[in-house]
């Protein structure tokens, strides 16, 4: 993925359920100027991967949450919300249940 | 699970998928069963099925509570899964988002490695190399009257479907809550088929769709004859869904989701019927039977619960049978249990108990 050499890079920490999708790593370094491009990003070295996050629509799936340096993106500019150098960016999946 | 990975020719094999997984109960003589689990642990498995038409090769409708819904194979009796190369997914553009995955069945004996599947939103989708690529029915998926379409309560979900053996142009589906529709040249036109099917909760009862069909078999050796299992009714068709006859007769409920038949006598149909509170219509739990094509019900009883606690309920795909002669018939229900006949309903046993909610069971011989 040709990206420009000042595309910030960020730490991706990834949920038990989609670990085997990344060679059961519990975190994945990649590219992108925000989330939108970060998800495309592990889309790319990950095939796959995007549609556990996304509906085909390219929405955030309705119980995926990804935060990014510890803020919920859903509250912040959603697939928009820029990622710095070196951000923290987890993936979590919703709390179910009581 | 190890040494069941190759089940022996002859052994019945019951598929159940569940809230919580794809189980595997599989037996010799159809009274010693053994339950083992495969590994899909904790997915939402509303369908699963075998087809041996090339080999062994298991599906499984994987829907995902977080992260997707898949369309799943093993070729090891679900020791290991995979995944299609082009699995079940829409365009971007169409705007369309998959939902669940509700059935999948392999096509005809002269057609293998042609499977077909049938989601929510309500579409089909139709692979030709044994399950590694699906692609999309687009007449259905752009049907005319498609925005018209309403949801039942399950989703608009497409959950039947019936091929024809003895014309490769033919093929029914089920569509809640749109009704069954047909195609007769292989998949470019759809036809509603709903003639005298009741669709009591809309102000005309007899459109041309909305009807909530919940289940819908054929019969094997006449393949213009059809059962339904509907929101309103139980019907059976003569002329390939042309018109419905209604054949609930003396059932105490219009109202039920499965349907099955005994191959060897397909005018023997079986149904469960629930009350309003989607339980056993009374404190006894039943699966009704009819032998002369739905002209008369009996309540099977001998062997299946009853009493003031028993509630229980039965899903669409909840029931199936076999392919022995006498045929056995497989129940599995919404409390974790699976009952099973192995002499045409007239007694029952309990083959397993504490799975999580049942959605299908499909049983199989393995050949």
């Amino acid at each position: 993925m040709d990206l420009p050499a000042d595309t910030p890079c960020a730490l991706v920490i990834l949920p038990h359920a989609l670990r085997e999708k990344v060679d059961n790593r519990a975190s994945v370094r990649v590219c992108g100027q925000n989330v939108r491009e970060i998800i495309a990003a592990l889309e790319h070295d990950y095939p796959g991967l995007g549609f556990n996050l996304c509906y085909e629509t390219g929405e955030l799936r309705q119980y995926v949450n990804i935060f990014v340096d510890r803020e919920n993106t859903r509250y912040l500019q959603g697939l928009d919300t820029p990622v710095r150098d070196g951000a923290t960016i987890h993936i979590l999946q919703s709390v179910a249940g009581g | 699970m190890s040494e069941t990975t190759n089940f022996t020719p002859g052994t019945v094999l019951v598929l159940v998928g569940t809230k919580r997984g794809l189980f595997l109960l599989s037996s010799r003589d159809r009274k010693r069963w053994e339950v083992n689990a495969t590994e899909l642990p904790g997915r939402r498995t509303y369908y699963a099925t075998l087809d041996q038409r090339s080999g062994h090769r298991m599906f499984a409708a994987d829907n995902g509570d977080f992260f997707g819904t898949f369309l799943r194979y093993s070729d090891d009796f679900g020791q290991t899964w995979h995944d299609p190369e082009q699995g079940i997914q829409f365009s971007e553009e169409s705007g369309q988002k998959l939902e669940n995955i509700w059935v999948i069945e392999p096509g005809r004996a002269n057609e293998p490695g042609t499977l077909y599947a049938g989601i929510d939103p309500a579409n089909l989708w139709v692979s030709t190399d044994n399950g590694v690529h699906w692609s999309l029915n687009e007449s259905l998926a752009n049907h005319q009257t498609r925005d018209r379409w309403n949801p039942g309560a399950g989703g608009l979900c497409l959950h039947t479907i019936v091929v024809d053996p003895s014309n490769s142009q033919r093929m029914w589906v089920g569509i809640s809550a749109v009704g069954c529709m047909r195609t007769d040249d292989g998949g470019q036109n759809w036809v509603f088929l709903n003639k005298n099917v009741r669709a009591s909760f809309q102000p005309d009862i007899y459109p041309e769709f909305g009807q909530c069909l919940h289940r819908m078999i054929q019969h094997p050796t006449q393949p213009d004859v059809l059962y339904q299992q509907n929101h309103c009714g139980i019907y059976k068709s003569v002329n390939a869904g042309d018109d419905w006859i209604d054949i609930q007769h003396n059932l105490p409920s219009e109202f039920g989701f499965p349907i099955a038949l005994d191959p060897h006598n397909p005018d023997t149909v079986f149904v469960i019927v629930e009350n309003d509170a989607r339980n056993n219509v009374s404190e006894q739990f039943n699966v009704y039977r009819t032998k002369n094509g739905g002209e008369q019900w009996e309540a099977l009883s001998e062997g299946l619960p009853a009493g003031q606690g028993v509630r229980l309920g039965v899903l669409r795909h909840g029931m199936c049978s076999d392919t022995l002669d006498p045929c056995g018939i497989y129940v599995g229900t919404n409390t974790g249990q699976v009952f099973a006949s192995a002499d045409r309903g007239d007694s029952w046993h309990i083959i397993a108990d504490f799975l999580p909610s049942v959605y299908s069971v499909k049983a199989v011989v393995i050949e």
